[in-house]
């Protein structure tokens, strides 16, 4: 990318949706989506069940494949790109519907995250001992120091699906910042959390924000998206009908009729 | 018929040897299934083929297209060059037999990998004729004695291979990254792919690997029968019948079945009757699916054929 470039992804957003169209059959799940996400952000993505909103997640991810539109990841178009393409260009994710790989352990969950800053190839995977050896054993050291990170070092030799849901949340956390990631999206991360393990949540996605990671999240917790966002999108029927910081997003009359029904006062 | 420790030894041996080939290409069976989520049936030719290859190269004269030739290379020689040209052939397969049909489900898949067996076993006839062709082993003597066993230098050359290989793959899938990719592309390719797993990659990796199986059981196995182009149909049959008493998908039931299998029928062979030995692994196979459907190590049916 040249310098020019980069000063335009660094004004413009660190991520860029432009008119992003996605449909399933007759149903048009994101229609004409524009959204922006800065760098360094916290950025929640709101809206009624069926807004669109994990559409627009899994779009990004490319687990889906737009329709129409442009998503630009600091300057670099990402539609039409393979998912573990994306995953290489430092855009992790965490999933509504947790998506661990159940019989690998929690380390191992978190060591094939890691696996996308390796450079091991087939052959010297083979190999013993120099370069595998030594990969391998800085990958497991990251890896213990993300659960350790995330809180769960002491669980990190089980498998994940003996875990507890709240603490598999976390472990795809930490599979996720395990790729180092410049843009972590979040899925509903709140979900089947009790409010303890919500704080401690809220505490969590700071530190990684803290850390030089842009956030996007999806929520439906009003408390949590309030108290950790630093921009809010609200999507309606696959439509930006609202984006800027959590304060006016309460106070926005579109918002309270279109999405909410009421007031946010109350949240 | 009374009972002989010296003969049991020796039967367990042989017995040993031939549950480690079918151990193999169960292994074979199971590293796909779990990638792809379909069985290769033509995990029998990738015993076969090579097989006719090596001894192409080994023996003093062999009958190619209809042609004499006079290679006879080197044995450790040639057994490195089937590796090599099997290591592409798996690529190959994988770019034609399953890579453009990956989005269609599993039936085409399965009904390639038919496709390529029959072509295989038809090249092989078109090629070398349908006489059988005797491998010759790495050993100079049949038999060696160890204290009052008379062994199969080769029976124990297989034992030993097969030792090593499930070490290998055990160091790889617990202690490589490549190996933790490949488990986690078994268990859930999209979100594989989304973690940034390059699975098609991951996927012809497997397809080599299980070309390599099969190709080392055949360079082990073909000294002790002959090399036709059913050698690998009986073979794969009996380890397809392997992976399914271990519990379909698994690859501790792989190598377990294998060995159970090879054992019983070594043992069934000589105390009831050796006319029945091709028979002994489905009645074992039939006895293990009425009691424990699953498998010795099943955790769940197989959903695909």
């Amino acid at each position: 990318m040249s310098a020019a470039d980069q000063i335009a992804a660094a004004e413009s957003g660190l991520l860029e949706i432009r008119g992003l169209v996605k449909h399933f059959g007759g149903v048009t799940a994101v229609n004409a989506l524009n959204m922006t996400v800065r760098a360094g952000d916290i950025h929640a993505l709101i809206g009624p069940n069926g807004s669109g909103k994990t559409t627009t997640l899994n779009v990004i991810s490319a687990l889906y494949r737009a329709d129409g539109g442009s998503i630009r990841f600091d300057g670099a178009e990402l539609v039409r790109r393979p998912a573990h393409a994306i995953a290489q260009m430092g855009i992790a994710r965490t999933f509504q519907n947790i998506r661990l790989f159940g019989d690998l352990t929690v380390r191992e969950n978190v060591m094939i995250g890691r696996h996308v800053r390796t450079r091991v190839g087939f052959v010297g995977a083979l190999l013993p001992g120099g370069a595998t050896a030594r990969e391998e054993r800085e990958t497991r050291e990251r890896a213990l120091e993300l659960l350790a990170f995330v809180g769960l070092e002491r669980t990190a030799g089980a498998s994940a699906r003996s875990l507890p849901y709240g603490d598999q949340r976390r472990v795809e956390i930490a599979r996720a910042l395990a790729s180092e990631p410049r843009l972590l999206l979040l899925d509903e991360p709140a979900a089947g959390m009790n409010p303890a393990e919500t704080d401690a949540l809220v505490a969590l996605l700071r530190t990684i924000r803290d850390k030089g990671t842009t956030l996007l999240l999806i929520e439906h917790d009003m408390n949590l998206v309030m108290s950790v966002s630093d921009r809010v999108t609200v999507l309606n029927f696959g439509q930006h009908i609202a984006e800027g910081p959590p304060a006016d997003i309460a106070r926005n009359p579109d918002v309270i009729t279109a999405y909410l029904g009421g007031t946010l006062d109350a949240a | 018929m009374q009972f002989d420790p010296v003969a049991n030894m020796q039967l367990l041996v042989s017995g040993l040897a031939f549950g480690s080939i079918y151990a193999l290409v169960a292994l074979g069976f199971v590293l796909i299934y779990n990638a792809v989520g379909v069985v290769n049936f033509a995990q029998g030719e990738f015993v076969m083929f090579p097989s006719y290859v090596a001894v192409s190269f080994i023996l003093p004269a062999v009958t190619v297209f209809g042609t004499v030739v006079h290679w006879q290379l080197p044995i450790v020689g040639v057994y490195v060059l089937v590796l090599v040209l099997m290591t592409g052939f798996g690529l190959l397969f994988n770019r034609i037999a399953y890579h453009p049909l990956r989005d269609r489900g599993w039936m085409p898949v399965v009904i390639s990998t038919i496709g390529v067996s029959i072509f295989l076993r038809n090249a092989a006839q078109l090629i070398w004729g349908s006489q059988p062709i005797v491998m010759p082993s790495l050993f100079a003597v049949d038999t060696i004695s160890v204290g009052p066993l008379h062994i199969r230098p080769q029976d124990l050359l297989i034992i030993a291979v097969t030792a090593v290989l499930i070490a290998f793959q055990f160091f790889l899938f617990e202690r490589t990254t490549l190996g933790k990719q490949m488990r986690a592309t078994a268990q859930d390719r999209a979100t594989a792919r989304l973690v940034g797993v390059r699975v098609g990659r991951i996927v012809a990796i497997t397809f080599v690997y299980s070309a390599l199986l099969g190709t080392i059981s055949g360079l082990l196995v073909a000294p002790l029968f002959t090399v036709t182009k059913e050698m690998g149909a009986l073979i794969a049959l009996k380890a397809f019948a392997a992976s399914i008493v271990g519990g379909f998908g698994s690859i501790p039931g792989a190598i377990i079945g294998g060995l159970t299998i090879g054992v019983i029928e070594t043992f069934g062979g000589f105390y009831i009757s050796s006319a029945y030995v091709d028979a002994i692994a489905f009645i074992i196979l039939i006895s293990v699916l009425l009691v424990r459907p699953q498998g010795l190590f099943g955790e769940r049916v197989a959903e695909k054929a």
